[in-house]
C-alpha cells in the first residue's frame, strides 16, 4: 500500500492536486471520496473531472439526487451512495458493471460497504482543518 | 379540443394528466413513492423502477376518466424523456411509445426542467394573463437549480446553476442532520417561522467566476459545524424517536421536540437559501431586462421564498405554479408538449431516455 499526503489550502489547490493525481490513474479505476458533508469532496470530483479531460471544473455538482452523474462519455463517473442504507440497494445500482467500465469511477459515502468494493482501489481521505485548508490523504490498495 | 396525455415518471412520482389546449388541466394524477422512500431519506433507483411499474397503468387510467376522456380523444402522447433516473423515466417513455404505435398517436418528449417551467405558463394560459417575455426562469429543486432566460418559444439560454448541492438537496440534508423528515422543505419551511433568523450567522456563498451560479455546500456546511458545536444528540434522537411512531409528525408535534435555538438555525438557514435563490434572480433581471420571472420546482412551494418574491423586491412580476403543480407531475409534461403539438414537431421510437438531458 502506497500513502501520501497532502495539505491543500484553497478550493482552486484541492482541484489542482485532484487533476494531478486524476492523471495518474489508468482506468478501470475505482476512487473513494471519503470526508463528512462538506469536507470538499465535490470540489475533488471537479479537479479530477479536469484532470482526465472528461468536463469542466462547473460541470461537475453534487450526485447525491442523481446518484449517478457521468461526464465525457464514460470516461468519469461520479456515485454518491449517500441516501443508500443497504447493500442490496447499492447492488440494484449496478455497480459492479460500472466498476468493470474502462473509467474512473468517483464513489462517495462508499466506505460503508465494504464488502462490495473492489481489493484493488484508492481512497481518498479529505479532512478540512479550522483554517479552510484541507489534509488529503491518498492510499492506494492493496 | 386537441388533448394532450402527459406522463411523468423522472424521479420518484408516478403521474399521468391529460390537458386541454396545454392550458386547462382536465386531470392530473399523481402517485408518490414518498412513503415508500420517506425511510431513506431519498429515492432507491431499482425500488423507484419497481414501483413506476406498478403505478403507471392504474395511474394513466385514473387520469383518463377524471377527465372523461378516451383514447380516442387524444391528439398526442408527451413524456418526461429525462433528466433523471434512467430506470423511471423508462417506464414512462416506454408505456408512451406503446400508447403511441397502438393508438397511432404522435409522440412527444419533453425535458423535465421545460415541464416545470410550463407548470407556471400552463396558468397563464388559462386565465389569458400572458407572462411577457424575456422572462426569467428559476428551476429549483432536490435535484436541479437552474437560472435561464427565456425569450419566449423553444429556446433557452442557461444563465447559471448550481456548482454542488441542489436547494432541495440542502433542504434535505440539513433536515436529515437535525433528524426531520424527507423530503426536507416542507418541514424546515414551516418551523422556519418559529425561529429568529437574525440569532444564527450563517454565510452567503461566496463566488468566483460566473455570478449567477449557485452554491449551497459552503451553508450546508456551516449547518453542520453549527450542530457540532452543540450538545444535540440527545434533542436529534428525540425527533427521530418521533418519526418512528409518527411519520408524517404536525408542526405541533416539531415544536414540542424543537428547542429555541434549533428553531433559530433553521430559520437563518431558510433566509440564506432564499437570499441565495433572489439575489442572482434579482441581478439577471437587471442584466437581461427580463420582464417577469417564473419559478418552478419543488422548492417554489417555500412559503417564504413565495412572500420573499412578491414582496416588491424585484424589478418585475414573480409568476409560481399553484401548489400541486410545483412538485413533479404531468399536467406540466402534456402543457410542455403544447407548443411543439402546434409546430407539428414529433419524436419517433428512437426517442431515449437521457439521464443527464440538457435544456440549454
Amino acid at each position: 500500500m502506497r500513502t501520501r499526503t497532502f495539505t491543500t489550502r484553497s478550493e482552486e489547490e484541492t482541484i489542482a492536486l485532484a487533476a494531478d493525481l486524476a492523471r495518474e490513474w489508468t482506468p478501470p479505476r475505482c476512487v473513494l471520496l471519503i470526508g463528512n458533508l462538506g469536507a470538499g469532496k465535490t470540489t475533488f470530483a471537479k479537479g479530477v473531472a479536469e484532470g482526465l479531460g472528461a468536463a469542466p471544473a462547473e460541470e461537475i455538482s453534487s450526485p447525491t439526487f442523481a446518484l449517478i452523474h457521468e461526464h465525457g462519455e464514460g470516461l468519469l463517473y461520479h456515485v454518491d451512495l449517500y441516501r443508500l442504507e443497504t447493500e442490496a440497494e447499492v447492488a440494484s445500482l449496478g455497480l459492479e458493471e460500472i466498476l468493470a467500465r474502462q473509467a474512473v469511477v468517483l464513489l462517495e459515502w462508499a466506505e460503508r460497504f465494504p464488502r462490495l468494493l473492489p481489493e484493488e482501489r484508492v481512497e481518498v481521505v479529505i479532512e478540512p482543518r479550522e483554517d479552510e485548508s484541507r489534509w488529503i490523504v491518498v492510499k492506494e490498495l492493496p | 379540443m386537441p388533448y394532450i396525455l402527459g406522463i411523468e415518471t423522472s424521479c420518484d412520482e408516478t403521474a399521468a394528466a391529460v390537458v386541454a389546449r396545454g392550458g386547462e388541466v382536465l386531470s392530473s394524477v399523481v402517485a408518490s413513492q414518498v412513503s415508500t422512500h420517506g425511510k431513506y431519506g431519498g429515492v432507491v433507483p431499482e425500488l423507484a423502477s419497481r414501483e413506476h411499474l406498478r403505478a403507471i397503468v392504474p395511474v394513466v387510467r385514473e387520469a383518463m376518466e377524471e377527465a372523461h376522456a378516451s383514447w380516442a380523444d387524444l391528439s398526442a402522447i408527451a413524456a418526461t424523456a429525462g433528466p433523471g433516473l434512467v430506470g423511471s423515466l423508462l417506464v414512462g417513455l416506454t408505456f408512451a411509445k406503446g400508447v403511441s404505435v397502438v393508438r397511432r398517436l404522435p409522440l412527444i418528449g419533453v425535458n423535465h426542467l421545460e415541464g416545470h417551467i410550463h407548470a407556471v405558463v400552463l396558468d397563464a394560459r388559462r386565465t389569458g394573463e400572458a407572462i411577457e417575455t424575456p422572462a426569467l426562469a428559476l428551476v429549483a429543486s432536490g435535484g436541479h437549480t437552474h437560472l435561464f432566460l427565456w425569450p419566449g418559444g423553444e429556446h433557452y439560454r442557461l444563465l447559471g446553476k448550481t456548482r454542488d448541492d441542489a436547494a432541495g438537496e440542502a433542504y434535505d440534508k440539513v433536515a436529515k442532520l437535525l433528524g426531520f423528515s424527507y423530503p426536507g422543505g416542507p418541514v424546515l419551511d414551516r418551523l422556519a417561522e418559529y425561529g429568529d433568523a437574525d440569532a444564527v450567522a450563517l454565510p452567503m456563498a461566496k463566488m468566483k467566476g460566473n455570478p449567477l451560479d449557485f452554491s449551497f455546500s459552503g451553508l450546508k456546511t456551516a449547518v453542520l459545524r453549527w450542530v457540532q458545536s452543540k450538545n444535540m444528540e440527545e434533542e436529534i434522537a428525540r425527533r427521530r424517536e418521533l418519526l418512528r411512531c409518527n411519520p408524517r409528525p404536525s408542526v405541533e408535534e416539531w415544536l414540542r421536540v424543537t428547542p429555541r435555538a434549533t428553531l433559530d438555525v433553521i430559520a437563518a438557514f431558510q433566509r440564506i437559501v432564499v437570499e441565495e435563490l433572489l439575489k442572482r434572480v434579482e441581478r439577471a433581471a437587471e442584466e437581461t431586462g427580463a420582464r417577469a420571472v417564473i419559478i418552478a420546482g419543488g422548492v417554489a412551494c417555500n412559503a417564504g421564498l413565495r412572500r420573499a418574491a412578491h414582496s416588491g423586491r424585484l424589478s418585475c412580476p414573480a409568476y409560481f405554479p399553484t401548489p400541486h403543480l410545483s412538485t413533479d407531475n404531468a399536467a406540466m409534461i402534456a402543457a410542455a408538449a403544447w407548443p411543439r403539438f402546434e409546430r407539428g414537431e414529433f419524436d419517433d421510437l428512437s426517442l431515449k431516455a437521457q439521464a443527464n438531458l440538457a435544456l440549454a
